[in-house]
């Protein structure tokens, strides 16, 4: 992998290229506890960037606070260049559009194809017509097909996601996000359901597509060797806020120990 | 090792749920007072029974087209006012359901309304429509349809509302719509229970459409009441057994497609 490409880097050095997600002071609390307590982070274009952090330190909440699944209690959100905090309604979900959202939990209607849940990625542009495969025109059908073969699905493209495996759902997952022709992907724990070499494949495959095609990612892992193998910059969320941050391959391993202490 | 002692069979009731239970007992004894439950009425009444049950039998068998064209009349006031029920029930539902709907105003007054419809029995209903569009099969098939609502409506909420959020959470994030959300991820997982609850209300109605004709609204009831208002007890006989048959062929008919669709 070209995971070391920051290696030379001093510590946050950012790219050229503008920021694709800039957060200041953000802060989301649910009743008394303040789960992120002023959080600051800037991702610049096509950076792929590891968020780490014991159980509890708020990395999905952050994730989730970024498009307004989680509304944040202050803080400003940047996303592709939109106030993501002033974004309602119609606004909003453009933006969303714009950007992937990988689950930890695939997150997939059971009962319909994998194809259908595919064309789903496409429903914020094709409207109703990507409800179901069935409903969908050619063209987006093919796109469809195009993306399930990216992850190495095509041959089960009408199975119900029900009947997938839990690697094969994930890559379905990956393969909804493609559809949406994303410029950003948020990916939450995105193979924590799975056994450590499907993970790693998984893994690879969505570093490697959001490579191929210039694509920001954020991703929140409990796994390092998939932060410093896949990532080019590790992020470390403690006590509400960022405790750490460097490039994947100066990350060294009591650092790293000292986040989960 | 000493042996263990065994806790108490019962345990001691406390003085507030000794009085509950004594109370509860008067309540179930003055209901039989209440509802003038006589013995002696009932065994005066025993031999008027068996001559009924007597010139019951058989039943008559001259009528038979009559009978089996009334008994169509109900099947079809059961479909079609089952039909208009599911089909006027989805936006219902859908406007009770917290996950799709988060106006509480529009949310409480469809509840309202589906409980307005399922707390009025369709008899009463069947009244009101007889007054509202005449006497006949009309007034039947809306006094079933409003039925149908009452219980349709409930149990769509329900089953849009305890599917899985994860799927809903993953279309929102991808920039759907509600709308999309309800038809990409809400209606899919949730169908197969609706069209359960669906064919559970089809029985219901064709049971509850037998006994609309009572009050004029058409089918097999009125048959039976005209019956046994002359006190032709044979032909009320003969439509008895016909509504035996048609509502065990349409539960048999319905529960096996049920299988068919959970299983
Ligand atoms: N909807 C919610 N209501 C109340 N508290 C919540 C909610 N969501 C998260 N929390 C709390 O916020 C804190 C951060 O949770 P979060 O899920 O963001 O952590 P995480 O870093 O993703 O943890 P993990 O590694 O276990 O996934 C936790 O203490 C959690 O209990
Ligand atoms: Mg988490």
């Amino acid at each position: 992998m070209s995971a070391t490409l920051t290696l030379a880097a001093p510590l946050a050095a950012p790219p050229p290229g503008p920021d694709d997600l800039r957060i200041e002071g953000l802060v989301k609390r649910f009743g008394a506890t303040e789960v992120l307590r002023g959080v600051r982070l800037r991702v610049p274009r096509g950076q792929l960037c590891a968020l780490i952090g014991a159980n509890g330190a708020g990395k999905s909440t952050l994730l989730r606070c970024l498009l307004r699944l989680v509304e944040p209690d202050a803080g400003a959100i940047e996303v592709l260049g939109e106030d993501a905090r002033r974004l309602r309604g119609r606004a909003l979900r453009r933006l969303r559009a714009r950007v992937g959202f990988v689950f930890q939990r695939h997150n997939l209607v059971p009962r319909l194809s994998a194809l259908s849940n595919v064309t789903h990625g496409a429903i914020a542009r094709a409207g109703a017509l990507a409800w179901h495969q069935a409903l969908a025109p050619r063209a987006l059908r093919a796109e469809a097909m195009r993306c399930l073969e990216e992850v190495g699905l095509a041959p089960l493209a009408l199975r119900r996601a029900e009947a997938l495996s839990g690697g094969q759902s994930q890559r379905v997952a990956i393969a909804r996000a493609l559809m949406q022709r994303p410029e950003m992907i948020l990916a939450d724990e995105p193979v924590a359901s799975l056994d450590p070499a499907a993970g790693r494949e998984v893994m690879g495959l969505l570093a490697g597509l959001a490579r191929q095609r210039g694509i920001t990612v954020l991703f929140s892992t409990h796994h390092m060797e998939h932060a410093t193998a896949f990532a080019d910059r590790i992020v470390a969320l403690r006590g509400g806020a960022v405790a750490f941050d460097c490039p994947a391959a100066a990350a060294s391993p009591a650092a790293l120990e000292r986040v989960f202490a | 090792m000493p042996e263990r002692t065994a806790p108490p069979r019962l345990e001691r009731p406390s003085p507030l749920s000794f009085a509950l239970l004594v109370g509860a007992a008067a309540l179930v004894l003055s209901s039989f007072q209440g509802a003038g439950f006589s013995l002696a009425e009932l065994w005066a009444g025993l031999p008027q029974m068996a001559r009924i049950l007597g010139e019951m039998l058989p039943p008559a068998h001259d009528r038979w087209d009559r009978v089996l064209a009334s008994l169509l009349e109900t099947f079809h006031m059961a479909l079609a006012g089952t039909l208009l029920g599911v089909l006027f029930s989805l936006p219902l539902a859908v406007l009770a359901c917290r996950a799709l709907n988060p106006s509480w105003p529009l949310r409480a007054a469809a509840r309202a309304l589906i409980a307005l419809f399922r707390t009025v029995p369709d008899l009463v209903w069947a009244l009101i429509f007889v007054v509202a569009v005449g006497l006949g099969p009309f007034a039947g098939t809306l006094a079933l349809m409003v039925d149908t609502m009452g219980y349709a409506a409930r149990f769509f909420a329900e089953a849009m509302e305890e599917q899985d959020k994860g799927p809903q959470e993953a279309l929102a994030a991808a920039g759907a719509p509600r709308s999309g959300l309800l038809m990409a991820a809400v209606l899919p997982a949730a169908l197969p229970s609706m069209v359960a609850t669906s064919l559970f209300c089809l029985e219901k109605a064709t049971r509850g459409g037998v006994v609309l004709g009572l009050v004029g609204a058409g089918g097999m009831g009125m048959e039976l009441k005209v019956a046994m208002d002359l006190f032709n007890y044979a032909e009320a006989a003969a439509s008895i057994l016909a509504i035996l048959l048609l509502v065990v062929a349409v539960e048999q008919a319905s529960a096996a497609l049920r299988r068919r669709i959970i299983g």
